[in-house]
């Protein structure tokens, strides 16, 4: 009832909602091809496992749609062996080093998570998920071996490093490695198989800054959100680099007197996460297949939306914050374009700017660094020029003139939706005027 | 690549003059430095400045007198002029048309007629600007056929002889540099005007929405890249491509015209507790009143149509081309360059 009237009082938000749930037609569907038992149950287990993320794959190209579910639920696999404390410290560290030599064998499954363990079901079927990563390309298989790998490495030197389980994050650039381990390899992955998929061009790969900030804009932006929650399950990840300019202990900020330092705190590491911005637009840029695009897109411009949300937010340092339902419908409706995308994050970097007060010791960099991409944008279209002046032709406007035309493909589809909701609206609309006219000819 | 023998800084005592002095004064080998100007040099001088006054060579006389400016030239023997000299925003058209136009007419003849290798203008980035947004602007822009008012118009007039005059063939190489903003120590405008408004308790209000972004440009950096423009010119493989040009110049982070005004403010101990937002079309009805009403009192108005749309435009600039062709970068931030200003006004000159 809650969540209704939430959307009730954001009419934009809910018409985003009724279109998204019943004029918009997914790109693909897993039902257009013939689909074995193995791979129904992967499905599952995705939509097990994340509800959100499992709606986006389903609707991704045929072609990357099996590789990317089997890359989502192996690294998931992968992070609920280093999640479960109940695991054994040494069978531990053995399985995350050679998780991604089990993915060679035919049949592996591991029963040994706690019973209460979220996602243990991951681990229990791994058989359903090794039969159809099997069946994947070679080519495919490689990376999700070799990022596997990496990942399931970087995880076991987490746990065996002693001073960062002791103190956490010390410097910026831990934290950027961190996020490094945790996402960056998942943008390094995911590119490269975007890549042999043909949907972007080979160049993106080139520039390992751009997936990094991919992976890196979205790990930093959840972990300035969960603050409260990573406290209270006894970790964090916040870099003392940078709280330690405010406080002495990072469980300080929960207290009422330094809730202002704890402010200045999270908007220091909005700062530090609006860095890769710049990037994530010139990455979207790059995307040329729709539902690769999309799939890219969505978590980006939730991110953005989330970083405004905990922005100079005193309910980050006492519980959860989480944009709204209809939030989530509306970006998932206007990102799929490009044009949609630089919109959305144009609006957010308003709202971060409305509310950041002079008195914040970043104020003129946070100031500085939102002018730094709303410049960059329009560098991107250049459509306020005078008259007799060219644009500047370059790399990201070349890119995104190029990317424009697939985001012109998307008009018809769009003004589709729009008549298609217009029309039930109108419908609707029209029979409970006529019966309200019913009504009044009868107490007439 | 020629060195730089002997400068001479016309408008040198200027305020922009002085960082003029700095920048040429740092060069290894240190070339002789010349200044012209109908203002003695400052007789006490900012701590931000290091140079020596006594290495200074001054000549005093007209901008637009020809003895004057041949003589200055013939004893200083500079191989490089810089024409920085231009009077303050808000001034009789008529000074406009004598310093900038007559007097950069003046220059050009003498240093023509006593050999000078180089010359470099100080130009405007107003140049383009017509009360129109201008959204990252290159030197693509055209000059608007309809200008702002006298200063920008004289301004353009001025640009357009020096890179006219440019003459590879007799080898006399011209370039016009474009700063937008210029703040520093020695500022008479932008700083000292915002820290006026605070004075006066009006850094409560805000005109406009505050989306517009606006250079600033620390004044040692405009001299950095006047320093660098006379090496390219000097530089037998670089100067084709630099010579006849203009560049903007700026500090390469375009920012929001409150937000500057605001941490100027902060640094001074102002902090608005509440904001007083007056949009743009309330604001310039408000600049006419002001106008109306300090026209029958006899004062100067505060607040006028026009500088409501200054300060509600987008005015910033693309500094590709300079970046690129002089290896101009900005080496004073915006955050630092404020410090220097305020530390500037707080020696109370």
């Amino acid at each position: 009832m809650g969540k209704l009237l939430q959307l009730a009082s954001h009419p934009v938000e809910l018409k985003a909602a009724l279109k998204l749930k019943f004029c918009r037609t997914p790109l693909f569907s897993i039902y257009d091809q013939s689909t074995s038992p193995y791979l129904l149950r992967c499905f599952e287990l995705l939509n097990l496992t994340s509800r959100s993320f499992a709606a986006v794959i389903r609707e991704l190209h045929p072609e990357l749609r099996n590789v990317i579910t089997l890359f989502y639920l192996i690294l998931r696999a992968l992070d609920t062996i280093e999640d479960d404390m109940s695991i054994e410290h040494d069978l531990k560290i053995d399985l995350l080093r050679h998780f991604h030599e089990k993915l060679l064998l035919n049949k592996w499954s591991f029963n040994g998570n706690a019973p209460d363990m979220k996602d243990r079901a991951v681990l229990t079927d791994f058989e359903s998920i090794l039969i159809e990563f099997h069946k994947l390309k070679p080519e495919y298989q490689d990376v999700i071996k070799e990022i596997t790998d990496k990942m399931g490495n970087g995880m076991a030197d987490y746990i065996l490093d002693e001073n960062y389980n002791l103190n956490g994050l010390q410097t910026v650039h831990d934290y950027d490695v961190y996020c490094h381990y945790v996402a960056g390899l998942v943008g390094d992955g995911l590119t490269r198989l975007i890549i042999i998929a043909k949907f972007a061009n080979k160049s993106l790969y080139s520039n390992e800054q751009l997936f990094e900030s991919m992976g890196l804009f979205l790990q930093k932006t959840n972990i300035i959100r969960d603050y409260n929650e990573d406290l209270a399950d006894g970790r964090s990840f916040w870099p003392k680099e940078i709280w330690s300019q405010y406080v002495p202990q990072l469980k300080d900020f929960m207290k009422p007197e330094k809730e202002q330092l704890g402010l200045e705190c999270i908007n220091h590491l909005v700062l530090n996460a609006l860095d890769h911005v710049i990037d994530v637009l010139t990455y979207l840029a790059s995307v040329h297949e729709q539902s690769t695009f999309q799939f890219c897109a969505i978590p980006q411009v939730m991110a953005i939306a989330t970083l405004a949300l905990v922005f100079n937010n005193r309910d980050v340092l006492h519980g959860n914050v989480k944009i709204r339902k209809g939030t989530t419908c509306y970006l998932i409706l206007n990102s799929r374009t490009l044009r949609g995308c630089v919109d959305i994050f144009d609006y957010y970097l308003r709202d971060i700017k409305s509310k950041l007060a002079v008195q914040d010791p970043n104020y003129l960099k946070l100031n500085i660094q939102i002018s730094k991409i709303e410049q960059f944008m329009e560098e991107m279209y250049q459509d306020k020029l005078p008259p007799n002046v060219k644009p500047n032709e370059t790399p990201i406007y070349l890119k995104v003139q190029e990317r424009s035309k697939y985001d012109d493909e998307l008009v018809p589809t769009q003004q589709e939706e729009e008549y298609k909701f217009n029309m039930v609206l109108s419908i609707i609309v029209s029979v409970l005027l006529g019966f309200y006219y019913i009504y009044t000819l009868h107490t007439a | 690549m020629s060195n730089i023998d002997s400068v001479l800084i016309i408008g040198g005592s200027g305020f922009l003059g002085l960082h003029l002095i700095q920048q040429f004064y740092d060069i290894n080998p240190k070339p002789d430095i010349h200044i012209f100007d109908v203002r003695d040099l400052p007789e006490k001088l900012s701590k931000q400045f290091t140079f020596n006054v006594d290495d200074v060579k001054f000549h005093k006389g007209d901008l637009t007198s020809p003895n004057d400016m041949e003589d200055a030239i013939k004893e200083s023997k500079a191989n490089v002029v810089v024409h920085c000299a231009s009077p303050m925003h808000g001034q009789n058209p008529n000074i406009y048309d004598i310093v900038n136009v007559k007097g950069t007419r003046n220059v050009i003849d003498m240093c023509k007629k006593c050999d000078v290798n180089v010359l470099v203008y100080t130009s405007s980035a107003g140049v383009i600007f017509n009360g129109q947004d201008v959204h990252n602007a290159d030197e693509t822009w055209p000059i608007p056929e309809v200008p702002m008012d006298a200063y920008n118009e004289t301004k353009a007039i001025a640009e357009e002889m020096v890179l006219k005059a440019n003459d590879p063939e007799s080898g006399f190489y011209t370039v016009a540099l474009r700063p937008a903003g210029i703040f520093g120590p020695g500022d008479r405008q932008l700083v000292p005007g915002l820290r006026q408004v605070a004075k006066l308790g009006q850094s409560k209000f805000q005109i406009g929405d505050n989306n517009n972004l606006f250079d600033w440009t620390y004044a040692g950096n405009v001299a950095d890249a006047h320093v660098l423009a006379a090496h390219k010119l000097l530089d037998p493989k670089a100067r084709s491509e630099v010579s006849g040009e203009t560049f903007f110049i700026t500090n390469d982070t375009p920012t929001y015209f409150w937000a500057l005004a605001r941490t100027v403010w902060k640094a001074d101990g102002h902090v608005a507790k509440h904001v007083i937002v007056l949009k743009r079309p309330v604001a310039i009805c408000a600049g006419y009143l002001s106008e109306w009403v300090s026209k029958l009192l006899g004062k100067e108005p505060g607040l006028t149509p026009f500088r409501v749309k200054i300060v509600c435009a987008y005015r910033y600039h693309n500094i590709s081309k300079a970046k690129k062709l002089l290896g101009y970068t900005p080496r004073v931030g915006i955050e630092e360059g404020i410090n220097k200003t305020l530390a500037w006004m707080d020696e109370d000159l």
